[in-house]
């Protein structure tokens, strides 16, 4: 996100699909959608090379925060070890995918396997295409960390930096990397899905990268980071809810382990931007309004597998149309972050400052009504088949 | 083809432009085409309808939504020409305003052709195409 109305033109750094797909979602309005660029797009040359993934269209600008404020960052950081760092969990305390999956040291190996898959096998084709979209957009980790290295005064310089914040971003990439990992072995072991399709879609996708639009503003950084864990966060819940309802309890166990890593790292993140509205409340309601402006897109917003050209879209189709990311959630973050930092309270803003505060809490019941608009007129999706199962069919 | 003989009728009602030996000629060249199918065929002066084709009651009705909308001062000159880019819509504001559009004229835009709209005279002969149906 997309609400085609797309959150995004309205779109966790790894977060599901926000519906807000371009030419294909008719559930949602369409803008949301950030927007992309597809091999056939006539914004092109009209020569249409094969296997073309789409890119961003917009152009992409870089460190728009002024360089004086990377200041407040390197004071921030002795607060940022007692305030963010405590929200990590120690790798001795964590869980690790194995702690979910059948023991290959086991000899119940095999019948653990069975039981996967006859589990696996009760599950509908939708929910499984939502889940390799989620699987897909955590497996693309390289590009979050790559984010969030982009950042002005808070990136990791060297790779093994020692301050907060890049203790932080490296911590924080190796409890998502397990996330990754977990989709990866369980959906393998499924044996419903087509891993070879799969694979090739992560492959594109890291390839392709995406640009948030946060211009190396830690300010922008954290705000877009606050929404997508939160956003993450409902997503996984949901897809743990609908394995609970469709009776594979392992599964839901999965989904939730997962989502409640997110939950942690949206409380770290939200923490953030809290303390830079208490720094430099101006700065941050700006910021705040300009990433709502630009809309929230979807970290995985790019993703290709060779056959499909508007692949997010038909994703977040499924996704918005079973209740796991839907334009609604796109509104209900919006609404909670707004209320989590206070941002009607503000006082002191220049008067950009206030036109921000009163566009973003305007935002929220701008959005919901769209989204009524575009439920009202929603017409049934035609099905359409996904690479990922092996071009099985699937409603939008 | 059909447009054609309908667009007739309504010609005089235009306010356009279009000098008044201009009308009489369309009409007479309207009539010997009715029914008859000439694809490969011009009439410059068609487009002229088509541009000019809105009441202007549509068009201060749309100024009136886009000015409520975006918030514009009442002495804001908005016109047929307007864009609304210009006037500092975003997509939002643009859905909204044809949300508004909508209401206002009790009629359903689609998708599609909602995005197509970027000046206000686009969207107030869109309200009048499909006041039409």
């Amino acid at each position: 996100m997309d609400l085609k109305l797309n959150a995004i033109n309205f779109r966790a750094p790894k977060c599901p699909s926000f519906a807000l797909p371009a030419a294909v979602s008719l559930r949602s309005p369409r803008f949301l959608m950030a927007s992309t660029l597809r091999s056939g797009s006539k914004e092109v040359e009209t020569v249409k090379k094969p296997f073309t993934p789409p890119r961003e269209v917009h152009v992409q600008v870089t460190h728009s925060m002024p360089p004086q404020k990377i200041e407040i960052f390197k004071a921030m950081e002795d607060w940022a070890e007692d305030n963010i760092l405590v929200h990590l969990k120690p790798v001795e305390k964590s869980w690790q995918p194995q702690d979910f999956l059948p023991d290959p040291a086991s000899d119940g190996f095999h019948d653990q396997v069975k039981e996967l898959r006859e589990r696996a096998r009760e599950i509908p084709d939708d929910y499984f295409v939502v889940l390799v979209g989620d699987m897909i957009t955590e497996e693309a980790l390289p590009t979050y960390q790559t984010m969030l290295n982009t950042l002005d005064g808070v990136r990791d310089e060297t790779g093994a930096s020692a301050t907060s914040w890049a203790v932080w971003t490296r911590a924080w990439t190796a409890e998502e990397n397990r996330h990754g990992d977990l989709l990866n072995k369980y959906l393998y072991l499924s044996g419903r899905v087509d891993m070879r399709q799969i694979e090739k879609t992560i492959q594109y996708l890291i390839g392709s990268g995406m640009d948030p639009r946060t211009e190396n503003s830690p300010y922008l950084g954290f705000i877009y980071t606050s929404f997508q864990e939160r956003a993450t966060f409902i997503s996984h819940g949901n897809t743990a809810r609908l394995a609970r309802e469709h009776g594979d309890m392992k599964l839901a166990q999965i989904c939730g382990t997962i989502a409640s890593d997110e939950k942690r790292h949206e409380t770290a993140y939200t923490k953030i931007v809290e303390k830079l509205f208490e720094i430099d409340p101006d700065g941050t309601v700006l910021a705040f309004a300009d990433m709502m402006r630009k809309k929230i897109s979807m970290p995985a917003h790019l993703m290709y597998d060779g056959r499909d050209d508007n692949l997010f879209d038909h994703f977040s189709s499924v996704a918005q149309r079973l209740g796991v990311y839907t334009a609604k959630d796109y509104a209900d973050i919006l609404e909670h972050l707004v209320g989590r930092w206070k941002v009607e309270n503000l006082t002191g803003l220049s008067s950009e400052g206030q036109k921000a505060q009163d566009y973003v809490c305007g935002l929220p019941p701008r959005i919901r009504r769209l989204e009524e608009r575009a439920q009202g007129r929603a017409k049934q999706g035609p099905r359409i088949p996904f690479s990922w199962i092996y071009d099985r069919e699937v409603q939008l | 083809m059909a447009s054609f003989s309908a667009s007739a009728g309504s010609f005089s009602a235009v306010p356009c432009a279009l000098k008044q030996n201009q009308v009489p000629n369309l009409r007479k060249a309207s009539l010997s085409f009715s029914g008859k199918a000439f694809p490969s065929y011009k009439m410059p002066a068609l487009r002229f309808r088509v541009s000019c084709a809105a009441k202007p009651e549509t068009v201060n009705k749309v100024v009136e939504i886009v000015k409520k909308q975006l918030a514009l001062p009442d002495d804001r000159d908005v016109n047929g020409e307007s864009k609304f880019s210009t006037l500092g819509a975003d997509s939002l504001d643009t859905v909204e305003i044809v949300m508004g559009l909508e209401e206002e004229f009790g009629i359903s835009v689609e998708e599609e052709s909602a995005q197509s709209i970027t000046t206000v005279q686009e969207a107030a002969d869109l309200i009048e195409k499909l006041l039409e149906k």
